[in-house]
């Protein structure tokens, strides 16, 4: 397994109160790691350090290294570069609702100001029929993208973390607010980007983990109680505290 | 995932009715065996037929489980391993019935059928050992089950070579040891088979028994 994300020491803070403590892990290439662990636990905190968002938040405070390919994301990197090399995709789907479907996938592009229109407008097409919503869309390209459904609305906004061409995805519950046929197309769809990418996903629904992650990190009170292959810890796991949290007896 | 629990404690009750038919049939078959008693083979049928029933009703209730409950970790294990062990009383139960045919097909009165009576005996404390080690969640006890398997084999082979130790006996009764070890030794697998889930079930790691 080749590691794309080395994460050492890492430590973060909302002013005084330490978030995660000394995590340490490393994310494999071309895969997808889930991240689960009850609220409060750190989950956020941490693919938020991963792409330095955290340190958008007011009393912020970040220390330790996350190299990508060996890297150091804190170092020399810029901040933008960083987040356009590590996309990320929200909870609650959040297209530009003053932009058409075909101008929401390439809102990013754009702002590059390097691609010709007929460029976006391929790119537009090829990134939509990568997340499996060409046929849904294609008659409506011009229409808002907020006038989608939700499911639809939280694949657009993939499409738009995938024009970027990104390294890494973090998905921050992405089918949470959505119903099972739509949180089913996210589903496959995680499982087809990380011949791609290397995909990061928290979720709450340990079930959703056990089915599309290769990885399983478990986080508890700001500390990595650990991680190892999904079919290990939800079969096996070694800390009585993953057990605990996986068969419901908390959190 | 939930924390009800009541789903792993019916199906424990279940597989306990399942050892409690085949004590019976345990019995019924021992007692046949030291005595020499013939045709019981419709009545070791029905506890035969009743246990499959039951093994019915594990699988439905464990996939019932798997399907409203979605285990994980220990929990999914208890799920999995408690399959397994009804397909595992069943089949002893089955062993069972078949000392009994093996009874009915042979003209057994003068045989010495010593050795193969112990041999029962001690293959079904195996099993009775390997059920108790699984309602207490002991792997100890079922890797000291798994050990002593080897005994009951080296026993198997020995009623087996007979015909060279003994060379006067009957022919029929030569036959009929033979083939009753042979369903005993088999009936003894099906403990430690069991025993190994338990290992599994408690320690997560698989044993290569099976």
């Amino acid at each position: 397994m080749q590691t794309k994300l080395d994460v050492q020491d890492l430590n973060a803070w909302f002013y005084q109160k330490q978030a995660l403590k000394n995590v340490n892990v490393k994310i494999p290439e071309k895969m997808v790691t889930a991240v689960i662990g009850p609220s409060g636990c750190g989950k956020s905190t941490f693919i938020r350090c991963i792409n330095r968002m955290h340190e958008l938040v007011p009393g912020a405070k970040v220390s330790g290294k996350v190299l990508l390919d060996g890297a150091d994301i804190y170092g020399t990197m810029d901040p933008m570069d960083v987040r356009r090399k590590v996309g990320m995709v929200f909870q609650k789907p959040n297209p530009f609702p003053n932009m058409s479907v075909a101008d929401n996938v390439v809102a990013g592009l754009k702002l590059l100001g390097t691609y010709k229109k007929q460029e976006l407008s391929e790119l537009s097409d090829a990134n939509l029929k990568s997340v499996g919503l060409w046929e849904e869309v294609k008659d409506d390209l011009k229409k808002s993208g907020a006038s989608l459904s939700g499911g639809q609305q939280q694949r657009l906004c993939i499409a738009r973390a995938l024009a970027m061409n990104p390294e890494v995805i973090l998905m921050d519950e992405p089918s949470s607010a959505l119903d099972p046929a739509s949180t089913a197309k996210i589903e496959e769809l995680v499982k087809k980007l990380k011949n791609e990418t290397t995909v990061i996903i928290i979720t709450h629904n340990v079930q959703q983990a056990a089915r599309i992650s290769d990885m399983t990190a478990f986080f508890y009170l700001g500390e990595l109680i650990e991680f190892d292959q999904t079919a290990n810890i939800f079969e096996s796991p070694k800390n009585q505290l993953t057990e605990r949290y996986i068969t419901g007896r908390f959190g | 995932m939930t924390t009800d629990l009541e789903y792993l404690n019916r199906i424990n009750a279940m597989i306990a009715q399942m050892q409690e038919i085949n004590e019976t049939l345990g019995a019924i078959v021992q007692d046949a065996l030291k005595n020499k008693k013939q045709g019981l083979r419709s009545t070791a049928y029905e506890f035969s037929k009743s246990i499959q029933l039951k093994e019915d009703d594990v699988m439905e209730m464990c996939v019932g489980s798997i399907i409203r409950y979605q285990p994980f970790a220990s929990d999914l294990r208890a799920v999995t391993v408690a399959m397994k062990l009804s397909y595992d009383l069943s089949r002893v139960c089955r062993y069972l019935y078949n000392v009994i045919e093996t009874l009915d097909e042979f003209e057994v009165k003068s045989c010495d059928v010593k050795e193969v009576s112990a041999l029962l005996d001690d293959a079904r404390e195996m099993v009775r050992q390997s059920l108790k080690a699984y309602f207490e969640r002991d792997a100890k006890k079922a890797a000291e089950i798994i050990k002593s398997d080897d005994s009951i084999d080296q026993r198997y082979r020995m009623i087996l070579s007979m015909h060279r130790t003994k060379p006067t006996s009957k022919t029929e009764c030569i036959l009929f040891n033979g083939l009753t070890a042979r369903i005993i030794e088999r009936l003894a697998d099906h403990a430690c088979y069991i025993s190994s889930e338990v290992i599994y079930l408690v320690t997560g790691r698989r044993t290569d028994y099976r």
